[in-house]
């Protein structure tokens, strides 16, 4: 039986009717079209479908679509502005942070998070950050020179 | 995808809506905090609940606060990365923070609460598996079987307690709060497992945990926590030592020492007969390794983890030593 | 050596080059696609109506299927079709020689996981529940779980396909004097290695839809790397003809050789869309991903290596013996790649390698990135650095005495040509630091070094025919886009930039002018496929060939309306240039335009075909490839004596990649693949149980590395410039892997003197190691008093 669930992701509110066991992820994959996040692993061992809620990546595959009412939803699609890219996504793509890019929306969600709260984390922080992310492509080397740089370019935008 | 299997969601937005849910679906629900234990679960088709009752609306329920007589509580539905970047807990209660920072990854902390992590389901690996793995393996004494595969001819299930911020509560005297329908009632955390891998904790289904109490720390207490995992992040413990000891005035001689082991049976282990050792004595690489040698032949470590017992049994002296040199070295 | 095979190129046409955007231009054209969340890949793809499917497994590693009865599934609201193994009897496989499997099981499962029927519902829900309702009546039969099982039990048939019980391939091969060579060397060293189970874990789960329309014409989206030949084993398996099926491969969240083969899924959802006329999507469980597998094979391996006393190999002799699950797989090239592909770079004057590979009651084994050679060169690259240390060599002295040279031969007959493992070895020596603190850091930590070849492609396509392995068409309008269209699999490893790249350099385009349309085989021209790193090399010549066609068009029209000759011009970024008189410019769509008007629509294909190589004896062909990249690490490691643990600290990768097209996507392939190795050294292991389980099928229990388990990097590119590749170009995806699992065992030994010969070190085996080294040493120590 479905029911009305009520979402604000990326600041716009959603209506949506699903069945109660649905997880956020499905909820935004399937019903909502927004299909940047990813899944990776079903269960909470991967980060692929890490979203930013309330201000912290959380995992919207152990997120249930009915849990995330009321509370504030950004996905991959709510990175960049009409204005432009997040500089995180303008420096991954420049690095070669993205290789399959699989990985990529779940890892952009946890680092935007990060340099939201810490404007200058120094490579161990950022390591830490990411740590709940699994890329297989990269061997990560270039998503940290990619948060860096683009840890840099924001200082720089707002001192 | 794995699928959940179908429930009822109930949100009720304050402790007494949540028991008065409980009450209407007794026998019938579960109830979900962050969901980091349980979904992974009910995936697995380990739990098939009726009803969900989700705690995140009680706001009441997330909080860090010092008592009048110098004690901390700690809602249960706190998260595990407010406890570890809490400055209150970081300075009185290094070993929580340090336990609570080391579990999963950040997202799961994110989400995790300090709760369901006292009430996390006991781990094996012929357990956390999907229904048609464990349909393969014919089942056991846990969910569905009559076997238990990590103790052949074992009546009780050994899964292993695996949740880090239990040990090093433990060793610091904490107390569960608990509310039910037929009233409140408080537990010594040690007291709360009680040592069968289906259901280790003696919490009724229709019980909430509402809050961890820690009592005063006597002064001169140093304590840490140490996980040993294969992997640095989204890793359960494959031994984990939370280590308290007790200083006197100069510094240097030890009155006391609580050492809690887990991720060996179904309850962490407290290791036993260390106050005749420690006691009145200095903490010189003789007395520690006397302490080592205790936790070496009181922790048993099992085939329930995937990672080869004799090792880590060989290795829990070597981490115990290490924890107390840390110790020693924080004066 | 037959006279035609082998020909070394007369010139070097590439060397000496400057070049305007290769080398310079760091994005890719799907980039900002994928940083946006605006890629697609195949689940992301939802069409109208479609169907959900799930596929029953077998809980049986070995058993007959004597009866299956869907009724109650069918019945299910919901429900629209069922198949089984019956509706689909045609076998397939990669290899055409070895096809063994069925889309579901006919007769017999082989392994845990196997599939036995496959239902499409509404949903997967209800698809789920319909799986439960099946009923399957097996008949258990004993399993065999090893490869001394399967030699010992020929009776148990694990594949029918064996000719000789359950041997799934025997390779011996024997080239120069191995008798001589043994009899001068001044050492000889014999050790035994194991290499484990590992599976490549892609993060995106296999999925596929099938849609079949009212012409009749079969399509099917797959997470597949080899699209090409999904066309043709899904065409004979549902008895199609070939013009009637068309195969989309979107965009591909990595594969590493583990998506390199038709899966069950990719049939299934095709005879489900053909039956309910609906499209049909599945998209695997994590759990699913693992019993898909075609992992590393585990190997175990004896070598016998001589050496003279100044380092010189004098012969080399290998037995291996592997565990090839259930199917054959690529496991007939991967019994050759095992021995065929280690004769480089050292030159080996006697060489013999006799490898078997077996067929168990488990997921199949295939290839993973550095296929079948990753395993042989884990074991020799140790054995080296025990002969150096016996001889009191520096491991990279020791490396170098034996360079085999480059445009030379291998004793098996692999023609080499450019080769920069000299380079290698300098630059990863200097900036290792190695001279000076090889040997003289503190116990615990410690510096190993180890080198690799790896081949730039098959030099042969998996089905043998005349025609190309690889083209492009490229399309340009006049308003200064370009289109190309390439078969080519774009995994992440960048197929796409390379191409684009290419184009740019060519034409004058921009990046963002330049579109690649990419794995369609009804849009698409032929490529066979992301494996054996053959793409850049391949695709990239073939991008050339089309791109060049157009140059001489643009220039010739250019030329006509700049009253010059097309010899003095020249396609810069945006514009075409006289060189002569640098004030007669036309943009690129004005040249594009010219063009058009002189010419008619502007379009070009190229190709790309090998040249026979290879040597001239059965199976010689298999290792030969049109240019080989060579890598050298070296590997810096913490080892806690405590408790065992490993931590790779660093690693210094210099790769000879003949030419960077894209520097920073080579370094991408560089780092991953060290990253990989690494993995596979300290962590990866992929095991079963008694019954013939998989013991962890999840991210959980099968651990891959996070950022706080992977070692700091240090890529450092060598161009030897290949004469035949696209600007010199070689390969890059595979070889960087190789010496990684190596170098951290020879710096275990170098940190904390044990030699670990069984993988994965993690830290039970280390402690162990550790342990019965004190123990050696406390027997030994009144007699070697003053000893090492
Ligand atoms: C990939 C992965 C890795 C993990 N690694 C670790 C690890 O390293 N260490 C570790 O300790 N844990 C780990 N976990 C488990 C889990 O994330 C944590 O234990 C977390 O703290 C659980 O909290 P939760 O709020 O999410 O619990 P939930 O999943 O919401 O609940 C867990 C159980 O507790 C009950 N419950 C929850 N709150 C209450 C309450 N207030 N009163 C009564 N009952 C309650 C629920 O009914 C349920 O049975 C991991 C999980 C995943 C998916
Ligand atoms: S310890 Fe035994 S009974 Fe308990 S979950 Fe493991 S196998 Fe089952
Ligand atoms: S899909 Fe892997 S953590 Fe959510
Ligand atoms: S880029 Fe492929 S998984 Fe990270």
């Amino acid at each position: 039986m479905k029911v009305v669930c009520t979402l604000r992701v990326n600041g716009e509110p959603h209506e949506i009717a699903i069945p109660p066991h649905w997880t956020l992820l499905e909820a935004l994959r399937y019903e909502l079209g927004l299909t940047g996040s990813k899944q990776g692993c079903d269960k909470g061992d991967c980060g692929a479908c890490t979203v930013i809620v309330d201000g912290r990546p959380e995992l919207s595959c152990l997120t249930l679509a009915l849990g995330a009412e009321g509370r504030d939803v950004r996905t991959v699609e709510g990175l960049a502005t009409p204005q432009g890219l997040h500089p995180l996504q303008d420096c991954f793509d420049l690095n070669g942070a993205a290789q399959c890019g699989f990985c990529t929306p779940g890892i952009l969600m946890s680092a935007a998070a990060l340099l939201e709260h810490n404007p200058s984390p120094t490579r161990e922080e950022i390591k830490q950050a990411l740590a709940g992310n699994l890329c297989r492509c990269t061997g990560y080397t270039k998503i940290l020179d990619a948060v860096e740089q683009a840890a840099a370019r924001l200082r720089e935008a707002r001192p | 995808m794995l699928r959940l299997p179908r429930f009822q969601y109930h949100a009720p937005r304050s402790l007494t809506g949540a028991l008065e849910l409980a009450s209407r679906h007794a026998n019938e629900f579960m109830y979900i905090a962050g969901g980091t234990d349980l979904l992974p679960n009910m995936k697995h088709l380990l739990f098939e609940p009726p009803h969900l009752i989700s705690l995140r609306g009680l706001r009441e329920l997330d909080f860090i606060e010092v008592q009048g007589g110098g004690g901390i509580r700690i809602g249960a539905l706190t998260t595990l990365t407010r406890i570890a970047e809490s400055d209150l807990a970081r300075r009185e209660l290094p070993s929580l923070a340090q336990a609570a920072g080391l579990v999963a990854g950040p997202q799961i902390r994110n989400m995790g609460t300090l709760g369901g992590n006292v009430c996390l389901d006991t781990r094996c690996v012929y357990y956390n598996q999907t229904l048609f793995w464990r349909k393969a393996l014919g089942y056991c004494l846990k969910k569905d079987g009559s076997q238990c595969h990590v103790v052949q001819s074992g009546k009780r299930c050994v899964a292993a307690h695996s949740a880090d911020t239990v040990p090093a509560l433990i060793t610091l005297g904490a107390a569960v709060e608990l509310q039910s329908p037929r009233g409140a009632r408080e537990i010594r955390l040690e007291d709360f497992f009680s040592g069968d891998g289906v259901k280790n904790t003696v919490r009724e289904a229709d019980e909430i945990i509402t809050a961890v109490r820690i009592p005063p720390q006597p002064r001169g207490r140093r304590a840490n926590y140490t996980k040993v995992r294969i992997r640095n992040s989204i890793d359960f413990p494959i031994l984990s030592i939370a280590l308290a000891v007790d200083f006197r005035e100069d510094g240097r001689t030890c009155d006391n020492v609580e050492l809690v082991m887990t991720a060996l049976g179904s309850k962490p282990r407290r290791i036993g007969n260390l106050h005749g050792v420690v006691e009145g004595r200095a903490l010189t690489a003789e007395v520690i390794q006397a302490v080592a040698h205790q936790a070496h032949r009181q922790a048993h470590p099992l085939t329930n983890i995937n990672v080869d017992p004799e090792w880590r049994r060989e290795v829990a002296p070597v981490y115990v030593r290490r924890a107390l040199e840390r110790a020693v070295r924080a004066g | 050596m037959s006279k035609k095979l082998n020909e070394m190129p007369v010139s070097n046409p590439n060397k000496g080059r400057t070049f305007k955007v290769v080398g310079r231009q760091p994005r890719k054209p799907e980039g900002l696609k994928k940083v946006s969340g605006e890629a697609l890949y195949t689940d992301d793809i939802v069409l109208p109506r479609m169907l959900h499917a799930k596929i029953l497994r077998s809980i049986h590693a070995h058993a007959r299927i004597r009866k299956i009865d869907a009724s109650k599934a069918l019945a299910l609201p919901g429900v629209h079709a069922v198949v089984t193994g019956n509706d689909m009897p045609i076998a397939y496989g990669i290899i055409p020689w070895t096809q063994d499997e069925y889309p579901l099981c006919t007769d017999k499962t082989r392994f845990v996981g196997d599939g036995v029927a496959a239902v499409a519902a509404v949903d997967e829900d209800t698809a789920n529940r319909a799986l439960e309702l099946i009923e399957v009546e097996y008949e258990v039969l004993p399993a065999v779980l090893s490869p001394e099982q399967a030699r010992e039990h020929p009776e148990i048939k694990v594949n029918e396909k064996a000719k000789d019980g359950n041997l799934s391939k025997h390779v011996f091969l024997e080239f120069g004097d191995m008798e001589g060579g043994f009899a001068r060397a001044d050492v000889v060293d014999e050790d035994h290695f194991y290499f484990e189970n590992t599976t490549h874990a892609p993060i995106e789960p296999h999925c596929a839809i099938g849609q079949y329309d009212r012409n009749g014409v079969l399509t099917v989206w797959s997470s597949t790397q080899v699209p090409h030949y999904l066309h043709r084993e899904l065409a004979r398996v549902l008895n199609l003809p070939q013009n009637r099926v068309r195969v989309i491969q979107p965009l591909v969240g990595g594969a590493f050789g583990g998506k390199s083969e038709p899966f069950d899924l990719e049939f299934c959802v095709a005879k489900l869309a053909m039956i309910t006329g609906r499209p049909v999507k599945i998209l695997y469980t994590r759990e699913e991903v693992f019993y898909s597998h075609r992992g590393r094979h585990p190997m175990e391996m004896t070598y016998r290596t001589g050496a003279t006393k100044d380092g010189k190999l004098t012969a080399i002799d290998a037995k291996i013996t592997f565990d090839g699950g259930a199917y054959s797989s690529f496991g007939l090239v991967t019994a050759y790649y095992s021995g065929q592909l280690l004769t480089a770079p050292y030159q080996m004057p006697a060489y013999r390698f006799d490898s078997s590979r077996w067929f168990t009651n488990k997921p199949a084994c295939g290839p993973k990135r550095g296929h079948g050679s990753v395993q042989p060169r884990f074991a020799f690259e140790v054995q080296l650095d025990k002969i150096a240390h016996r001889l009191n060599l520096d491991p990279i002295e020791l490396r170098r005495r034996n360079f085999i040279g480059e445009y030379t031969e291998t004793i098996n007959g692999l023609r080499i040509t450019s080769n920069g493992f000299l380079e290698c070895l300098d630059a990863v020596e200097k900036a290792s630091g190695w001279k000076e603190r090889r040997g003289k850091l503190p116990f615990g930590k410690g510096l190993g070094v180890a080198g690799s070849m790896y081949i730039s492609g098959t030099n042969y396509p998996i089905y043998p025919n005349e025609m190309p392995q690889s083209a492009v068409l490229v399309r340009l309008d006049r308003s200064g886009r370009a289109v190309i269209f390439c078969g080519a699999s774009e995994i992440g490893q960048g197929v796409n930039a390379m191409l684009a790249n290419i184009l740019c350099e060519e034409l004058g385009t921009a990046l963002a002018d330049v579109q690649v349309v990419s794995s369609d085989t009804d849009l698409t021209p032929i490529d066979l496929g992301a494996y054996s790193s053959r793409v850049t090399f391949m695709c990239g010549n073939a991008c050339i060939d089309a791109a060049r066609k157009l140059r001489k068009q643009i220039l010739e029209a250019c030329a006509e309306k700049l009253q010059t000759s097309p010899e003095d011009l020249d396609i810069l970024p945006g514009e075409v240039v006289c060189l002569k008189d640098t004030a007669k410019r036309l943009s690129t769509p004005e040249a594009f335009q010219l063009a058009e008007a002189k010419s008619g629509s502007l379009a070009a294909t190229g190709s790309f075909k090998t040249n026979p190589l290879g040597g001239d004896y059965r199976g010689g062909t298999i290792g030969a490839s049109p240019a080989y990249s060579f890598t050298a690490h070296v590997a810096e490691v913490t080892v806690d004596p405590g408790a065992g643990f490993v931590t790779v600290d660093r690693i210094w990768i210099a790769h000879d990649c003949g030419k960077a097209i894209n520097p920073i996507l080579v370094e991408g392939q560089m780092e991953g693949s060290a990253y990989m190795g690494c993995a596979e050294a300290i962590m990866e292991a992929q095991t079963y149980n008694s019954k013939g389980m998989h013991i962890g099928p999840s991210l959980l229990d099968y651990r891959i590395p996070t950022s706080l388990d992977t070692p700091e990097m240090q890529s450092l590119i060598i161009e030897s410039i290949d004469p035949e590749g696209p600007y010199g170009a070689k390969e890059a995806g595979e070889g960087p892997l190789h010496p990684s699992i190596p170098a951290v065992a020879n710096a275990i030994f170098d940190a904390v003197g044990v030699r670990l010969t069984r993988l994965p070190f993690t830290p039970a085996v280390v402690l162990k190691a550790l342990r019965e080294k004190e123990e050696r040493e406390r027997r030994a120590a009144p007699a070697a008093a003053g000893g090492q």
